[in-house]
This record gives C-alpha cells, structure tokens and sequence, in this order.
C-alpha cells in the first residue's frame, strides 16, 4: 500500500455536515461569543458588519479581521489571522466562510470553507485534521443535544 | 442513514482510490480524477456522485471550473463512533497484559 498517511496542508479546506438545528439559531452560535465560548476552543467571538472579533477566556485578542459577507441567516465570510498563536501570528492573513443551507426535516447544512491559506502554510496544517473538526462537532453537540442555551 | 451511505461509498476500490488523490491534494476537477482511472467519463462521474450523496465529497465552483474536495467530517464521524470504541478496548488490553507480564517478572 502507498496510501499517504501525512496529508501535506491544503490551501483551501472544505468541511461539511449537518446540524439539527433551524438557521437562526445556527447563526447566533456562529456570530454571537456566549455560544462560540462552548466549543471553540473557548474563544468569544463576534461576528458583524463590522468586521471578525475573537478573544481568549484571558481576554487576549486572538482575532481581528474585517468582514467580507454578512447576510444572516445563510452566509458568513471573513478573514483569519491566528493571533493566538505567536508563530502563526506573523503569517498573511486568510478567509472563513460559513454557509448554511436549510434542508427539510429541521436540518440545516453547513459548509465551512477556510482558503487563502497559501501565505499561512503552518495555519493551514494547524486548523486542518483536528483543528477545524473540533470546533465543528463541538457546534453540532452544542446545537443538537446541549443544555437550553441562555437567551 | 447517512451512515449507510458512507460505508456503501467506502466499498468499492475505485471510490477509495478517489479518495486517495483528493487526500493528497484537493480541489481537483473532473478531467484531473479521470486521467488516474482506467474508467469513462461517465463512470467516473458515477463514483463522485456516489461520493458526493455521502457527504465525502463536496464540489464548489471556481470560475467556469468545478473543483472535488475531500470533506473529512463524515469519516471522523465514523471513526468516532465505530473505530474509537473498539481500538480503546483492545489498547487496554494489551496494556493491562504488559503490566501482568512485567508485574511477573
């Protein structure tokens, strides 16, 4: 077998499932710090017009960056600096974009897709296997089975 | 359900083999993916499709061009239903024999 093992870091991710959830309620979780605090990576994040806001639970900047797209509920674009990070701090900035596709049955399909990486190569290789995957089963649980989340 | 569309797609050589050159690089179009099989168009196009119904492809477009990526979620799903539980007990097994063995000793 020559099958690789070590999957060199792709410039463009696409991770995709499906969350139980209504769109409204998938969007605040995404864009509102007192849902993203729960699974990522205990990170507050803010997402608005005005542009791409996340801090640590120590309050350190771990995110600053403008937004591209904002048309709740269905889609979400902005870009990504890892300043949580020193070493990934210095590299160029890339881009997140969020879709959520309602389906029948109360289901709705979200589709991440973190690209422009090129200028990131050790984000890319961060945020992708367990990086990304954490934060998005983390959203499905917090979304499907988590406890009545505040108003 | 969706389950059963992702062992179905994993069990077939071909499908496998898609999967395999979209692990090593991703967004990759149709012409690319067939050049690797021995296979029509229309027989390729099959496969993705069955991929795709699984979740384990995603295809978005660039331009005129329609790029394959692979979405590891569905696998890590699995792996974290299926794979986790029993490699964990056979683990445990095998460490607790090497405490036996080293206790003896």
């Amino acid at each position: 077998m020559t099958t690789a093992t070590n999957r060199p870091a792709q410039t463009t991710q696409v991770y995709q499932l499906y969350i139980r959830t209504t769109p409204e309620r998938l969007w605040e979780a995404i864009t509102k710090p007192e849902f993203t605090e729960r699974y990522f990576y205990g990170a507050r994040i803010t997402n608005s017009p005005d542009g791409h806001r996340s801090h640590g639970p120590d309050g350190a900047v771990w995110g600053d960056s403008p937004t591209f797209e904002y048309d709740p509920p269905r889609r979400l674009s902005h870009g990504w600096s890892s300043l949580y990070d020193d070493e990934l701090a210095g590299e160029e900035p890339s881009r997140v974009t969020w879709e959520i596709e309602p389906q029948d049955g109360g289901i709705c399909l979200l589709t991440v897709v973190h690209d422009r990486l090129e200028g990131a190569p050790k984000t890319a290789e961060s945020v992708s296997g367990t990086g990304w995957m954490m934060v998005l089963s983390g959203l499905k649980t917090l979304l499907e089975t988590g406890s009545p989340l505040a108003a | 359900m969706t389950e059963d569309l992702v062992f179905k797609a994993l069990a077939d050589p071909t499908r496998r083999f898609l999967l395999d050159r979209l692990f090593e690089r991703d967004g990759r179009t149709l012409v690319e993916l067939e050049a690797d099989v021995a296979m029509t168009r229309f027989g390729v196009m099959k496969h993705l499709r069955l991929l795709e119904a699984a979740g384990l492809v995603v295809t978005r477009r660039s331009g005129r061009e329609k790029l394959h990526f692979l979405n590891p979620v569905p696998i890590r799903l699995i792996h974290d239903r299926w794979i986790d539980k029993y490699t964990e007990g056979r683990v445990a097994a095998l460490a607790d024999l090497k405490h036996e063995l080293e206790e003896s000793a």
